[in-house]
Formats: structure tokens, sequence, C-alpha cells
């Protein structure tokens, strides 16, 4: 007959060996651990510290005041071409300003146009998306149905649309921005609500006796928040070339702002005879958008893994 | 000669270096024997059958110093040859009959695959051959399932089409991982009796993976007992559920509702298993083994024959040890 | 003994459409249940899939409500109760669910998880709450520490200790157990259903164990409630089940339960087939197409469920199992 083994059920690590779980580092470590291995996603933050840190410190960094008109100094090329000054670095445009420092203060610009338009559309965007997946039957419905007729029209035309109403200028062109974007997250949010709500941890916060919105921010919303940050990264990009869209088109920022599209638009006469004031700021907005989505490619990657290991 | 050779065979996942998830493993089956490797999550037993099949994929190695299939090394395989036997001559069930079947095609169609891929089957050949596999493995109104799709059929439907794929090229060893801890009770049952008389009718080898030692009592011949990656001890079944030799067979016996009955309380072991950053330096069973003395936390037991079977121990249970 | 919960004849029916141009079918996923639960006592329902317990489970924990009959809550009728009898019934049941993965909030620290049930209910302080969570991680065997990490960094395990330590915060009379430990290793599971006994005997808890694994049931159950097709076949104090099962599904589901130590003397109960299609359930008695000792009658007429040797049967001929 087998001797029953004497023990101690309620130990869950024997002395001596060591305790596995405090082994794990915090979510913050392993997310960078695993963001880190992508070396796109990290060049990609490094331009986008980069251009974060010129919208921040944009007085200081910039050589000069991106509006001062330097009148003998028209259209001068950059400073490694002939006919080029170490005044002006990256050369002048159309009305003498240093196109340095307009692209250096343009970054702010395109930063508050994307940071804003992101926020703006996200935030009623898991609004609705929370109340889409919470209540599937009459609601959500509705909602959905108006988030498809949004999603039918071209976008770009639809922002051209909400400008034409509202008049062109910044905010008008945030708000644009934001309308255009706001379906894309209330499909995402409804969708990964919708699979997280059969999930047995959501039943048990019901049976805790969770009221319905400490169920949809406190309990599901957390578990939804990855493909919502990763989107969020990408429209920041799209809004910045949906800005310099309307820009170019005359309906965004108006001169003389410093914004990369419009200053695209009022060089298009120049292509031939001073390229760099088209090119550098659409270069400008290549690399931005380039970075912005290396960086949310490498965030998308350092989520979903997670993800799969806690499911 | 044995059908199936396996001496040292290690799996590591990462560089030389890495802790093996498989260590040391010598296995034997002869031709149309029952063997069943029981372990418990994390002891490598399902990485074993996968190493075997070729299905390790870097950064896992695979390495022994002898792993014969019917006289053939399968180390030195090339990928073509592989399949050739793969399917064929060794075939696998799994244990979610749901997944292992391609949700996308029909029943029919992939038995049919089987067929064409390993005996050239074709047409209304290969249906025929299709009909009779499942009326081997006892599909009601077998015609009508030759067209349904798997998420049409029930988990034990389901796994007895898996098996007809598996016994369709009429293989000599068929392996089957935990093929019945998705399914209910009476199927599971079911399923199992069709297996062991599928064996004796194909005169196939079986070796039968699970975690239910009540399953290989009632099925097997010989038992493998797995602990982290290692045998820890190998024996013919009655005798080893008798008189077990290893600590770790006796405490997973004990630790069976079975045979506690009338008692409080399940007699279980502390802790769990080591992972595969605080491995013992001793024996892996040191930190949680009851009968634990101090050379067991230093040196490394060897799988010796004691008494009537094989078990990684310096002081085996069945022995009268000085 | 106080009587903690009573149900008379539960009963969830679903409509189920069929497709555009069929019209719906009407499940009856549970069909009559009946029983009376006492404090500390354990009453285990059994059966394969599609027996109606995880809709029994959904109705005994308020999650859905009973198409008709009754269920009272300590002494609380849970149709037409109010909002702050509703509150009170949610304290008094709660559950542990089958999957360790899933009933854990990924993006959770498992102390905040543990306090979530105490912040809603009780009006009690920060401190208070801590203090009492880190008394319930302790007595479940969790390290202090292990407040502050997320639930992906423990073993499957460990997240059933936690999982049941958030059911038992508090202090609930009834709780309701989906297969708690199925998804576990043996010793694992030896370990965890240790925890459920002892606190079970700490809290005076009554315990609704649902299970497939009859060798647990016996361990754990007072009393079994078998259940097939939605509806009890039998029902009654677990020796008796065990030692002499009147009804043939019930001899089938224990005869089906491999042993480690098999009777070859024993005869073997197999019963054949796959359970019906729900939505077209047979006629008479549900089991008859599968059971081997039906009659004319079986087909045509229903059993009753009837008092036979101290439980309840529904089997027209239990008496020749005497």
């Amino acid at each position: 007959m087998v001797n029953p083994v004497v023990n101690d059920a309620t130990s869950t690590s024997p002395s001596g060996s060591l305790d596995q779980s405090l082994l794990y580092p915090s979510p913050l470590k392993e997310f960078w651990h695993a963001f880190s291995r992508n070396k796109g996603a990290v060049m990609g933050l490094a331009f986008v510290c980069l251009i974060v840190f010129c919208a921040l410190f944009a007085p200081w960094v910039a050589p000069h005041d991106p509006s001062e008109q330097y009148r003998e100094a028209l259209l001068t090329p950059p400073a490694w071409l002939e006919g080029g000054s170490l005044q002006y670095l990256l050369g002048t445009d159309e009305l003498g300003r240093d196109l340095l420092s307009r692209l250096i203060h343009g970054a702010r610009l395109s930063l508050l146009i994307g940071l804003s338009s992101v926020v703006l559309s996200l935030i009623p965007g898991i609004f609705m998306g929370l109340l889409a997946g919470f209540f599937p039957r009459l609601l959500g419905p509705s909602i959905m149905r108006m988030m498809d007729v949004m999603l039918a029209l071209p976008s770009l035309l639809l922002a051209v649309a909400v400008v034409a109403i509202l008049g062109p200028g910044l905010i008008n062109t945030v708000i644009a921005i934001a309308i255009v974007s706001l379906p894309s997250y209330v499909r995402l949010t409804r969708a990964a609500v919708m699979g997280e709500l059969n999930r047995d941890y959501v039943t048990a916060a019901r049976l805790a006796g969770a009221s319905l919105p400490r169920l949809m921010f406190v309990t599901v919303l957390p578990n939804c928040m990855a493909p919502l940050i990763v989107q969020a990264t990408l429209s920041f990009s799209s809004a910045i070339l949906d800005a310099a869209a309307l820009g170019f088109l005359g309906l965004g920022v108006q001169p003389p702002t410093p914004e990369w599209g419009t200053m695209l638009a009022s060089a298009r006469d120049y292509i031939e005879r001073a390229w760099w004031v088209v090119s550098l700021p659409g270069l400008t907005i290549l690399l931005s958008v380039l970075a912005i989505n290396l960086m949310g490619d490498g965030l998308r990657d350092a989520l979903d893994p997670k993800l799969k290991n806690a499911a | 000669m044995s059908l199936l050779q396996i001496n040292n065979l290690a799996v590591r996942f990462g560089d030389a270096n890495a802790t093996p998830v498989v260590d040391g493993l010598d296995l034997s089956v002869s031709a149309g024997e029952i063997l069943a490797i029981v372990g418990e999550s994390g002891s490598g037993k399902s990485v074993t059958m996968m190493a075997l099949m070729g299905l390790i994929e870097a950064p896992g190695r695979v390495t022994a110093d002898t792993l014969r299939f019917d006289g053939t090394d399968m180390l030195g395989l090339s990928a073509r040859q592989r399949r050739k036997i793969i399917g064929k001559d060794i075939a696998m069930v799994f244990q979610d009959p749901m997944t292992a079947l391609n949700p996308s095609y029909t029943v029919g169609f992939q038995i049919e695959e089987v067929l064409r891929q390993h005996l050239g089957l074709k047409g209304r050949a290969a249906r025929q051959r299709a009909l009779e596999l499942l009326q081997k493995v006892e599909i009601p109104a077998p015609e009508s399932r030759l067209d349904a799709y798997p998420h049409q059929l029930s988990g034990g439907m389901s796994q007895r089409v898996a098996i007809a794929m598996a016994i369709a090229g009429e293989p000599r060893l068929l392996i089957a991982d935990e093929p019945t801890t998705a399914l209910d009770v009476t199927i599971q049952a079911q399923i199992m009796e069709l297996l062991v008389n599928l064996q004796k009718a194909q005169d196939m080898a079986l070796i039968l993976i699970t975690h239910d030692l009540a399953v290989v009592a009632e099925t097997a011949k010989r038992v493998c007992v797995m602990y982290a990656g290692q045998a820890v001890e190998v024996g013919q079944v009655p005798e080893l559920f008798d008189v077990p030799a290893h600590p770790y067979t006796e405490a997973l016996l004990a630790a069976i509702p079975e045979h506690s009955l009338g008692a409080e309380r399940l007699a279980t072991l502390p802790g769990i298993v080591p992972g595969r950053y605080d491995r013992p330096n001793g024996c892996l069973l040191s930190p949680r083994c009851p009968y634990v003395r101090d050379n067991c936390r230093q040196q490394r037991p060897a799988l010796d024959p004691k008494a009537q079977s094989l078990a990684r121990c310096f002081y085996p249970l069945n022995q009268e040890v000085a | 003994m106080t009587v903690v919960l009573t149900a008379r004849d539960l009963t969830r029916h679903y409509e189920v459409s069929r497709g555009l141009f069929k019209g719906s079918a009407h499940v009856r996923a549970l069909n009559g249940v009946s029983f009376e639960l006492e404090a500390g006592k354990t009453l285990a329902v059994v059966g394969e899939s599609g027996c109606g317990k995880s809709t029994l489970a959904r109705a005994l924990t308020l999650i859905e409500e009973p198409t008709s009959g009754s269920l009272r809550i300590d002494g609380l009728e849970v149709k037409g109760a109010d909002k702050a009898e509703r509150k009170q019934l949610r304290r008094d049941v709660q559950m542990v669910f089958q999957s360790p993965y899933a009933s854990l909030n990924p993006r959770q620290k498992i102390g905040d998880q543990l306090a979530e049930p105490l912040l809603i209910n009780t009006s009690l302080s920060k401190a208070e709450r801590r203090e009492r969570v880190q008394r319930m991680m302790e007595q479940v065997g969790l390290r202090p520490e292990h407040y502050q990490r997320y639930p992906h960094m423990f073993s499957g395990g460990q997240r059933q200790r936690i999982a049941l330590a958030r059911a038992m915060m508090l202090q609930p009379k009834v709780l309701v157990a989906d297969e708690p430990t199925s998804a576990l290793d043996v010793s694992i599971q030896a370990q965890v259903l240790n925890l459920f006994m002892d606190l079970q005997r700490e809290y005076h808890t009554a315990y609704v164990f649902i299970s497939h694994n009859l060798a647990v049931v016996r361990h754990v159950a007072d009393d079994v409630l078998v259940m097939y097709l939605g509806a009890p076949v039998e029902m009654g104090d677990k020796q008796r089940i065990y030692e002499r099962p009147l009804h043939p599904y019930t001899q089938a589901l224990l005869s089906a339960t491999p042993s480690i130590h098999p009777d070859p003397a024993k005869p073997k109960t197999r019963i054949a087939g796959e359970l019906p299609n729900p939505l077209n359930p047979p006629s008479g008695c549900t089991f008859h197409k599968r059971c081997p000792y039906a009659t004319q009658r079986c087909v045509a007429e229903v059993p009753a469920l009837r008092t036979v040797d101290q439980r309840q049967v529904a089997c027209h001929y239990a008496e020749q199992f005497l």
C-alpha cells in the first residue's frame, strides 16, 4: 500500500528554490525589453524624441525667428550648395525666411495638431465603443451604423467638407481630423470590448457586484488598450499628413504660420528654381510619418505578445 | 530488435548551454507494444515525441546518441526523407480534436489527403478507402460524414476522424498525445477502447502520452514516468502502481483522489516543478522529496535497474538500502 | 443544519433561431432541477457536456434568470427581489471558474482584484481592506509580496488559489465551483482541493461543485446530483450512489471512469453513441437511445424523479439494480 506523503499543502514554494514570481520585472520593464528588440522602432522613437525636443524648445533651438524676412537673402540655397551660407543652414524661402527655423517651429504645430486631434477623437471614440460593446442590442447597432456612414466617405473629402463648413484655420483643422479618425477608434474599442465581455474575469467582477461604470472603465477598458494605443500612434502620423494635405489645399493652417503642409503649398511655384523650399518640408513630413509608424509597429509587437501571455 | 530506440535524447531551446527541456532520455518500444509516458506539465513528455517526429524548430535543438525507428536513423534524415516516414509509419493523434483538424476542408478531403500523400491513392479508390477507415473507427453513418466539416462534428467524432487519418498510412507506431483529455468521460472510455482494439488489429505499437495514471493502469503494459525533463522511473504496469520505486511516482499515486478515500485531505508534495531557472544541483526532486538525504542535493542519480523497474533514485522505495 | 439554498424546479429554456426560413427552436437547457443545500456541505453536480451544469451554475449565481422555478438563497427569494435584496444576494453567492487563465483580470494587480469585492460591497477603509486581503492571501498560501503582482506571473495552481481567495473575500454562504481543478495537474489539483476543503471547514460555506471527474467528486462531495440533457437523473447521498448506482447513466459514468487498480471482474457498462441533439431530444426518457436496458415504456413515457433506496432516481426500472 502506498504511504501517503505528508505535506504542507498551503506552501507554494519550498525553501531553497527561488519564487519565480519574484523574478518577473514590472510591466513597464517587460514592455521596454520587448520594444527595444525592434531596431526600427527604437530609431523611430529616437526621431520622434528629436521632433518633440524641437517642438518644446523651438524658440531656443531655432537660429532665427520663423517669420522674420531677410530681404537680402531671398531663396538662398542650403549651406552645402553653391551660394549657400552658414547663416541659413537649410536656405531661405521666397520671402527670405530661414527654412530651418520654420521647420523647427513647424514641428510645434504638427505635434499640436497630431496630439489634439488624437485626444479629441480617442476620448469620445472609446466612450462610444464601450457603449456599443456593452449594449449590443439597441444602442450598439445605432452607433455602428453612424460610424459606417462616416467610414463610407473618403477621409480627406470629409475633412475638406468639415473645414468648408467651419472655415479654415488651426482649430477647425484639428476638429476635422478628429471627426475623420473617430470611427476607427469606435470600431476597435467595440471589437475589443466584445471580445473581453465573454471572459470569466468580467463575470467574476459582475458577481462581485461591480456597477456598470466600474465594469466599463476599471475592468474591461484597461484590457482593450493595446490596439487603441497602436491605432493612436498611427493616427498621429495620418493627422500630420491630413493637416499637410489641408494646408496644401489652402484650407488648413493659414500662412504665415509655419506648418509643414502650408509651406509645401506656398512653395509650389518654386519647384524648379529653388527645390529646397518644397523638398525639405516634404522630406520632414516623410521622415516624421515614417518614424511614428515604425514606433507604432514596435508598440504593436511589444504589446501583443503580452496580451497572449496574459490570456 | 526494438521498433523504436532512443538513447540520451536531449532537447534545448536556445544555445548549447541552455537548460534542457528533455534531458538524457532513454526509451525503447517493441513492435505491437503499448507504452505510456506519464508526467505533469513541464515534464517534457510532449516535447519528446515532437522531437521524434522532427517537429521541433529553431531555436530548439535536438541531440541524441541514438534515435532509431525500424532500423532507420531519424537524426540524419533530410526533411523529404522524414516526410515519407512521418504520417505513414509513425503517426500521431493530438489532444484537441477540434484544432487538430483543418476547419476549412471536409473530413473526406483531409483523410484522402493522407492517402494521396502516403499511399498514392486517388479519386474513387481514395474515397472508398476513406470510407473504410471511418468504419474502422466506428463512426456511425460514415458516408454522410465524409462531406462534413470538422465544426459539424462533436469532440468524440472529431477525435475518431483524427485517428482515422492517423491509421490511414497503416503505421507501425502510433503516438497518442493526451487523446482523451478534452473529451467527456464516457466518450473517453469509447476512444481508449477503440485505440486498444485498433492497436491489436493493426499490430501497431502505441505510445500513450498522458497525465492520467488511471488511464495508464487500464491500458498500458509499460510505463515511463517523467519529471522535469527526465525519465525517473520505467516499469511494468501493475507492478509500478503497486510498488513504486521512485518517490515522485509514489507522490503522483498518492495525490490521486482514489487513494485518499475517506481521508480528509489528499496527500500532496509541497512546491512546484522546477522551471528553467531554478534547477537544483542535485536530484531534480530533492527540494520537494520527503525522503531526501544530503547526497541527493549534491549529485544527480542515473536511471538504473532497481528491483523490477528502472528508477532514477539513490534510495528507491522498493528496495532495502543500507 | 441550516439550509442556505433551496432550488425548486429550476428551468431555463432558450429560443434559438435556426436561420431565416425555419422557425426558432426551443432548447431546454435546464429542466426542473430541485435540491437543498446545507451550510458547510458540498453538492457535486456531475454530468458531461450538454447536461446543463453550466446553465445551472449561471442560474445559481444570478447571472441568468431562470425561465421558471424558485431559488431561495439564505431565505431570500431571487425572483422579484428589489435592488437592496439583490445586493445582499450577490454577496451570498460567489463562483470559481474552470480556467485559471481567464478568470483573473490580466491588467489588474491581484491585490486589487482581491480587494475589489470589499471595495464595492463594504465600507471598510483602505487599510482595513488591505489587512483583510493579506489575511486571505496567507490563508490560501500566497506571500505578502504577491499583492503587487499581475496574474501572468503566477502558475495555474496559484491562480486558482487567487480566484478562490477572491470568491471567499465576502465570506459567501454558497460557492459555485465550475470544474475548478480540471485544468490542473494531478499534484496541483490535490493541493487546490485541500485548500477548498480547508476553507469550507473554516467558513462553513456550502459548495456546489460541478465536475465531470468522478474520482474528485467522490473525495469532495456529500451529495451528488447526476444530470443528463438538462434534467436530474439521480440524486442523493454520495456513498449510496457510488456503492450502488441505480440509474444506467450513473452506472455508465462510474464504469467509464478509469481506476488505478482496475478490477477485471467488474463488468464494464459501456454505452454507445453520443449525446443527442438538444434541439431535438428523444421522446420519453431522453437516455433511452443509449441505454442497454431500454424498453418500449422508456421510449414512450418520461420517467418521473422518484425516491428509491433513499435517493431520487428518474428511471422506470431503478428497482432492478437494488
